[in-house]
Protein backbone atom coordinates (compact mmCIF):
# COMPACT_ATOMS: atom_id res chain seq x y z
CA UNK A 1 0.00 0.00 0.00
CA UNK A 2 1.56 3.35 -1.12
CA UNK A 3 0.79 5.30 1.43
CA UNK A 4 0.17 9.18 1.33
CA UNK A 5 1.81 11.61 2.80
CA UNK A 6 1.14 11.71 6.09
CA UNK A 7 0.99 15.28 8.20
CA UNK A 8 -0.34 15.78 11.37
CA UNK A 9 -1.65 18.70 12.82
CA UNK A 10 -3.30 19.24 16.19
CA UNK A 11 -4.50 21.54 18.30
CA UNK A 12 -5.97 21.94 21.45
CA UNK A 13 -7.86 24.99 23.22
CA UNK A 14 -8.84 24.92 26.69
CA UNK A 15 -11.63 26.91 27.65
CA UNK A 16 -13.94 28.07 30.72
CA UNK A 17 -12.91 26.92 34.36
CA UNK A 18 -13.81 29.55 37.11
CA UNK A 19 -10.88 31.93 35.04
CA UNK A 20 -12.48 32.23 31.54
CA UNK A 21 -9.05 32.41 30.58
CA UNK A 22 -8.55 30.18 27.53
CA UNK A 23 -5.27 28.66 26.68
CA UNK A 24 -4.20 27.19 23.27
CA UNK A 25 -1.79 24.12 22.12
CA UNK A 26 -0.38 23.31 18.84
CA UNK A 27 1.39 20.94 17.11
CA UNK A 28 2.77 20.00 13.54
CA UNK A 29 4.54 16.81 12.02
CA UNK A 30 5.09 16.91 8.43
CA UNK A 31 6.32 13.10 9.18
CA UNK A 32 4.35 12.16 12.27
CA UNK A 33 5.26 8.44 13.79
CA UNK A 34 2.88 5.79 13.80
CA UNK A 35 2.26 6.15 17.44
CA UNK A 36 0.54 9.72 16.91
CA UNK A 37 -1.52 8.62 14.54
CA UNK A 38 -2.58 5.67 16.36
CA UNK A 39 -2.95 7.48 19.18
CA UNK A 40 -5.34 10.06 17.49
CA UNK A 41 -7.61 7.30 15.71
CA UNK A 42 -7.82 5.82 19.05
CA UNK A 43 -9.70 8.82 19.89
CA UNK A 44 -13.53 8.04 20.24
CA UNK A 45 -14.45 10.70 17.87
CA UNK A 46 -18.33 11.74 17.55
CA UNK A 47 -18.56 9.38 20.93
CA UNK A 48 -18.37 12.31 23.29
CA UNK A 49 -20.50 12.32 26.70
CA UNK A 50 -21.58 15.74 27.91
CA UNK A 51 -21.50 16.56 31.33
CA UNK A 52 -24.71 18.54 32.17
CA UNK A 53 -23.81 18.55 36.27
CA UNK A 54 -20.57 20.12 36.01
CA UNK A 55 -19.82 24.30 36.46
CA UNK A 56 -16.82 25.75 35.90
CA UNK A 57 -15.03 23.19 34.69
CA UNK A 58 -12.91 23.19 31.92
CA UNK A 59 -13.73 22.27 27.93
CA UNK A 60 -11.48 21.12 25.26
CA UNK A 61 -12.01 21.08 22.04
CA UNK A 62 -9.68 19.27 19.69
CA UNK A 63 -8.91 19.51 16.57
CA UNK A 64 -7.16 16.86 14.94
CA UNK A 65 -5.75 16.31 11.04
CA UNK A 66 -3.83 13.07 10.23
CA UNK A 67 -3.59 11.48 6.96
CA UNK A 68 -6.18 14.24 5.36
CA UNK A 69 -8.57 13.07 7.90
CA UNK A 70 -10.20 15.67 9.80
CA UNK A 71 -11.49 15.00 13.48
CA UNK A 72 -12.79 17.60 15.77
CA UNK A 73 -14.55 17.57 19.06
CA UNK A 74 -15.32 19.38 22.23
CA UNK A 75 -14.61 17.22 25.16
CA UNK A 76 -16.04 17.73 28.93
CA UNK A 77 -13.22 17.44 31.42
CA UNK A 78 -14.51 15.32 32.91
CA UNK A 79 -14.70 13.22 29.99
CA UNK A 80 -10.64 13.90 29.10
CA UNK A 81 -9.48 10.54 29.91
CA UNK A 82 -8.25 7.28 28.14
CA UNK A 83 -6.44 8.31 24.86
CA UNK A 84 -7.85 11.89 24.89
CA UNK A 85 -5.54 12.88 27.95
CA UNK A 86 -2.85 10.82 26.48
CA UNK A 87 -3.50 12.85 23.34
CA UNK A 88 -3.65 16.17 25.06
CA UNK A 89 -0.86 15.70 27.55
CA UNK A 90 1.83 14.77 24.21
CA UNK A 91 0.54 18.04 22.47
CA UNK A 92 0.97 20.06 25.76
CA UNK A 93 4.38 18.22 26.03
CA UNK A 94 5.82 18.27 22.86
CA UNK A 95 3.91 21.05 21.26
CA UNK A 96 3.89 24.34 21.65
CA UNK A 97 1.57 26.73 23.62
CA UNK A 98 0.68 30.09 23.82
CA UNK A 99 -1.89 31.48 26.13
CA UNK B 1 -7.64 24.23 54.38
CA UNK B 2 -8.97 26.79 56.65
CA UNK B 3 -9.35 29.40 53.92
CA UNK B 4 -11.50 26.52 52.16
CA UNK B 5 -13.56 26.40 55.90
CA UNK B 6 -13.69 30.18 56.20
CA UNK B 7 -15.18 30.57 52.76
CA UNK B 8 -18.02 28.07 53.27
CA UNK B 9 -18.42 29.06 56.68
CA UNK B 10 -18.82 33.07 55.19
CA UNK B 11 -21.11 31.89 52.45
CA UNK B 12 -23.51 29.54 54.42
CA UNK B 13 -23.70 32.92 56.90
CA UNK B 14 -24.89 35.20 54.12
CA UNK B 15 -27.73 32.56 52.87
CA UNK B 16 -28.80 31.82 56.39
CA UNK B 17 -28.55 35.07 58.30
CA UNK B 18 -29.82 36.97 55.29
CA UNK B 19 -32.02 34.95 52.92
CA UNK B 20 -33.24 32.58 55.62
CA UNK B 21 -32.10 29.85 53.57
CA UNK B 22 -30.33 26.55 55.03
CA UNK B 23 -27.42 25.62 52.92
CA UNK B 24 -27.28 25.52 49.10
CA UNK B 25 -30.64 23.03 48.82
CA UNK B 26 -32.26 25.30 51.44
CA UNK B 27 -32.91 21.60 53.39
CA UNK B 28 -29.46 21.59 55.28
CA UNK B 29 -26.94 20.57 52.52
CA UNK B 30 -23.69 19.31 54.46
CA UNK B 31 -21.34 21.29 52.54
CA UNK B 32 -18.64 19.50 51.30
CA UNK B 33 -15.90 20.64 49.33
CA UNK B 34 -12.13 18.70 48.34
CA UNK B 35 -8.88 21.02 48.15
CA UNK B 36 -5.04 20.50 46.19
CA UNK B 37 -7.26 19.12 43.56
CA UNK B 38 -5.24 17.30 41.08
CA UNK B 39 -1.03 18.63 40.89
CA UNK B 40 -0.66 22.48 39.62
CA UNK B 41 -4.09 22.92 38.50
CA UNK B 42 -5.49 25.97 37.52
CA UNK B 43 -9.20 25.80 38.76
CA UNK B 44 -12.12 25.88 41.29
CA UNK B 45 -15.40 24.03 39.63
CA UNK B 46 -18.42 22.86 41.05
CA UNK B 47 -19.02 18.83 40.21
CA UNK B 48 -22.59 18.77 40.97
CA UNK B 49 -22.26 17.67 44.76
CA UNK B 50 -19.37 19.71 46.16
CA UNK B 51 -16.68 21.84 45.54
CA UNK B 52 -13.34 21.07 44.04
CA UNK B 53 -10.50 23.51 44.36
CA UNK B 54 -6.70 23.38 42.86
CA UNK B 55 -3.39 25.03 44.31
CA UNK B 56 -2.86 26.83 40.98
CA UNK B 57 0.28 26.60 39.20
CA UNK B 58 2.29 29.03 41.22
CA UNK B 59 3.04 30.59 37.92
CA UNK B 60 0.02 33.10 36.89
CA UNK B 61 -2.26 31.69 40.11
CA UNK B 62 -1.91 30.74 43.23
CA UNK B 63 -4.48 29.15 45.33
CA UNK B 64 -8.00 28.86 44.28
CA UNK B 65 -8.98 28.90 48.09
CA UNK B 66 -7.31 32.46 48.42
CA UNK B 67 -10.45 34.79 48.30
CA UNK B 68 -14.23 34.26 49.57
CA UNK B 69 -15.81 35.06 46.47
CA UNK B 70 -14.57 32.31 45.21
CA UNK B 71 -15.95 29.77 47.46
CA UNK B 72 -19.35 31.49 47.35
CA UNK B 73 -19.02 31.36 43.69
CA UNK B 74 -19.12 27.66 43.64
CA UNK B 75 -21.44 27.09 46.37
CA UNK B 76 -23.81 29.40 44.40
CA UNK B 77 -23.44 27.41 41.25
CA UNK B 78 -25.04 24.63 43.39
CA UNK B 79 -28.25 26.63 45.28
CA UNK B 80 -28.42 27.31 41.55
CA UNK B 81 -28.34 24.16 40.68
CA UNK B 82 -31.27 23.57 43.10
CA UNK B 83 -33.31 26.94 42.51
CA UNK B 84 -33.54 28.21 38.73
CA UNK B 85 -31.82 24.85 37.37
CA UNK B 86 -30.43 27.15 34.31
CA UNK B 87 -28.54 25.11 31.86
CA UNK B 88 -24.94 25.97 31.18
CA UNK B 89 -24.63 27.50 27.70
CA UNK B 90 -25.10 31.24 25.80
CA UNK B 91 -26.95 33.34 27.69
CA UNK B 92 -28.71 31.29 30.13
CA UNK B 93 -25.33 29.91 31.39
CA UNK B 94 -23.98 33.22 31.00
CA UNK B 95 -26.63 33.91 33.85
CA UNK B 96 -25.57 31.25 35.54
CA UNK B 97 -22.28 32.35 35.84
CA UNK B 98 -23.07 35.68 36.69
CA UNK B 99 -26.01 34.80 39.28
CA UNK B 100 -22.47 33.34 41.50
CA UNK B 101 -20.39 36.00 40.85
CA UNK B 102 -23.06 37.88 42.26
CA UNK B 103 -23.58 36.29 45.06
CA UNK B 104 -20.05 35.44 45.30
CA UNK B 105 -19.14 39.35 45.80
CA UNK B 106 -22.30 39.56 47.74
CA UNK B 107 -20.32 36.99 50.58
CA UNK B 108 -16.86 39.02 50.74
CA UNK B 109 -19.09 42.10 50.90
CA UNK B 110 -21.68 40.35 53.49
CA UNK B 111 -18.15 39.36 55.31
CA UNK B 112 -16.36 43.32 55.43
CA UNK B 113 -19.80 44.95 55.59
CA UNK B 114 -19.02 46.78 53.11
CA UNK B 115 -21.38 49.17 51.17
CA UNK B 116 -22.22 49.05 47.59
CA UNK B 117 -20.17 52.43 47.63
CA UNK B 118 -17.28 50.44 49.40
CA UNK B 119 -17.16 47.71 47.72
CA UNK B 120 -14.47 46.46 45.23
CA UNK B 121 -16.75 45.02 42.84
CA UNK B 122 -13.89 42.82 42.21
CA UNK B 123 -14.11 38.68 41.28
CA UNK B 124 -10.78 36.85 42.80
CA UNK B 125 -8.88 39.13 43.57
CA UNK B 126 -5.41 38.39 44.76
CA UNK B 127 -5.80 34.37 42.97
CA UNK B 128 -2.97 35.74 40.05
CA UNK B 129 0.51 35.87 41.27
CA UNK B 130 2.69 39.00 41.47
CA UNK B 131 3.96 38.36 37.87
CA UNK B 132 0.54 38.86 36.29
CA UNK B 133 -0.75 42.51 35.21
CA UNK B 134 -4.10 42.26 37.05
CA UNK B 135 -5.95 42.98 39.86
CA UNK B 136 -8.43 40.05 39.41
CA UNK B 137 -10.09 37.80 37.05
CA UNK B 138 -13.11 40.16 36.64
CA UNK B 139 -14.78 43.36 37.56
CA UNK B 140 -18.62 43.77 37.80
CA UNK B 141 -17.97 47.00 38.22
CA UNK B 142 -16.00 48.08 35.09
CA UNK B 143 -16.14 44.70 33.21
CA UNK B 144 -13.26 44.36 30.83
CA UNK B 145 -10.86 46.16 33.05
CA UNK B 146 -9.58 43.52 35.58
CA UNK B 147 -5.91 42.36 33.59
CA UNK B 148 -4.55 43.54 30.87
CA UNK B 149 -1.32 41.14 30.41
CA UNK B 150 1.19 40.25 27.94
CA UNK B 151 0.94 36.94 28.26
CA UNK B 152 -2.65 36.25 29.51
CA UNK B 153 -4.27 39.03 27.05
CA UNK B 154 -6.77 41.27 28.43
CA UNK B 155 -10.16 40.96 30.39
CA UNK B 156 -12.62 39.95 27.40
CA UNK B 157 -15.65 40.50 29.24
CA UNK B 158 -18.01 43.29 27.75
CA UNK B 159 -20.00 45.29 30.12
CA UNK B 160 -23.13 46.11 27.78
CA UNK B 161 -24.79 44.21 25.00
CA UNK B 162 -23.15 46.23 22.25
CA UNK B 163 -19.82 43.64 23.55
CA UNK B 164 -21.80 40.69 23.34
CA UNK B 165 -19.18 37.72 22.33
CA UNK B 166 -20.48 34.91 20.20
CA UNK B 167 -18.51 32.35 20.53
CA UNK B 168 -18.31 27.98 20.72
CA UNK B 169 -15.63 28.01 22.82
CA UNK B 170 -16.26 27.96 26.83
CA UNK B 171 -20.19 26.98 26.33
CA UNK B 172 -20.78 30.08 24.02
CA UNK B 173 -18.65 32.74 26.39
CA UNK B 174 -20.20 32.11 29.81
CA UNK B 175 -17.73 33.56 31.19
CA UNK B 176 -17.37 36.26 29.16
CA UNK B 177 -21.18 37.57 28.38
CA UNK B 178 -21.62 37.10 32.38
CA UNK B 179 -19.97 40.54 32.44
CA UNK B 180 -23.10 41.71 31.41
CA UNK B 181 -25.84 40.92 33.90
CA UNK B 182 -23.10 41.28 36.29
CA UNK B 183 -22.86 44.86 35.71
CA UNK B 184 -26.47 45.05 35.71
CA UNK B 185 -26.16 43.83 39.03
CA UNK B 186 -23.44 46.21 40.48
CA UNK B 187 -25.83 49.42 38.95
CA UNK B 188 -28.50 48.16 40.49
CA UNK B 189 -26.98 47.92 43.99
CA UNK B 190 -25.37 51.17 43.87
CA UNK B 191 -28.52 52.84 42.61
CA UNK B 192 -30.41 51.71 45.48
CA UNK B 193 -27.43 52.01 47.63
CA UNK B 194 -26.56 51.06 51.11
CA UNK B 195 -25.45 47.05 51.71
CA UNK B 196 -26.36 45.25 48.51
CA UNK B 197 -27.36 42.08 50.03
CA UNK B 198 -29.75 43.73 51.62
CA UNK B 199 -32.61 45.00 48.37
CA UNK B 200 -30.13 44.04 45.40
CA UNK B 201 -29.28 40.78 46.47
CA UNK B 202 -32.94 40.22 48.13
CA UNK B 203 -34.15 41.10 44.32
CA UNK B 204 -31.71 38.71 42.53
CA UNK B 205 -32.70 35.81 45.65
CA UNK B 206 -36.52 36.55 44.65
CA UNK B 207 -35.69 35.89 41.29
CA UNK B 208 -34.13 32.60 41.67
CA UNK B 209 -36.69 31.55 43.48
CA UNK B 210 -39.65 32.62 41.12
CA UNK B 211 -39.54 29.03 38.90
CA UNK B 212 -37.94 30.74 35.74
CA UNK B 213 -37.50 28.32 32.70
CA UNK B 214 -33.85 26.85 32.73
CA UNK B 215 -33.37 28.40 29.21
CA UNK B 216 -33.86 31.87 30.35
CA UNK B 217 -32.36 34.69 28.71
CA UNK B 218 -30.95 37.91 29.90
CA UNK B 219 -34.05 39.90 28.99
CA UNK B 220 -36.63 37.18 30.36
CA UNK B 221 -34.40 37.02 33.55
CA UNK B 222 -34.62 41.20 33.59
CA UNK B 223 -37.99 40.94 33.49
CA UNK B 224 -38.24 38.92 36.62
CA UNK B 225 -36.27 40.76 38.59
CA UNK B 226 -38.29 43.48 37.80
CA UNK B 227 -41.24 41.58 38.77
CA UNK B 228 -39.65 40.44 41.96
CA UNK B 229 -38.27 44.26 42.57
CA UNK B 230 -42.05 45.40 42.21
CA UNK B 231 -43.97 42.52 44.10
CA UNK B 232 -41.57 43.16 47.17
CA UNK B 233 -40.69 46.98 47.32
CA UNK B 234 -43.75 48.17 45.07
CA UNK B 235 -44.44 49.86 41.55
CA UNK B 236 -42.83 53.20 40.70
CA UNK B 237 -40.67 52.23 44.06
CA UNK B 238 -37.09 53.47 44.09
CA UNK B 239 -36.32 50.12 43.74
CA UNK B 240 -38.00 48.94 40.35
CA UNK B 241 -36.96 51.79 39.26
CA UNK B 242 -33.41 51.00 40.17
CA UNK B 243 -33.45 47.51 38.51
CA UNK B 244 -34.88 48.87 35.38
CA UNK B 245 -32.30 51.61 34.85
CA UNK B 246 -29.43 48.91 35.57
CA UNK B 247 -30.91 46.86 32.47
CA UNK B 248 -31.27 49.56 30.37
CA UNK B 249 -27.80 50.67 31.33
CA UNK B 250 -26.21 47.40 29.86
CA UNK B 251 -28.36 47.64 26.89
CA UNK B 252 -30.53 44.80 27.86
CA UNK B 253 -34.72 45.83 26.84
CA UNK B 254 -37.35 44.50 29.75
CA UNK B 255 -40.14 44.24 26.83
CA UNK B 256 -43.12 45.45 28.63
CA UNK B 257 -42.08 44.57 32.30
CA UNK B 258 -43.95 41.35 32.63
CA UNK B 259 -42.67 38.16 33.90
CA UNK B 260 -41.39 34.78 32.42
Amino acid sequence: MAAARAELSIVVVRSGGFTGISRRWAIERPDPDDDWVALVEACPWGQVAADRESRDRFTWRIEARVARRHHRASVPDRELTGPWRELVDRVQRDGSSDV
Amino acid sequence: MNEAYDGLGATFELYADVYDRNSIDGRGLPLDGSVHYEKDYDNAFWNGERMVFGDGDGQVFGRFTVSVDVIGHELTHGVTQYTAGLVYKDQAGALNESISDVFGSLVLQYSHKQTAAQATWLIGQGLFTARVKGVALRSMKAPGTAYDDPVLGKDPQPATMAGYVETEDDDGGVHTNSGIPNHAFYLVATGIGGYAWEKAGRIWYDTLLAGMKPTTDFAGFAALTLAAATKRYGEGSAEADAVRAGWSGVGVAIDGGGAS
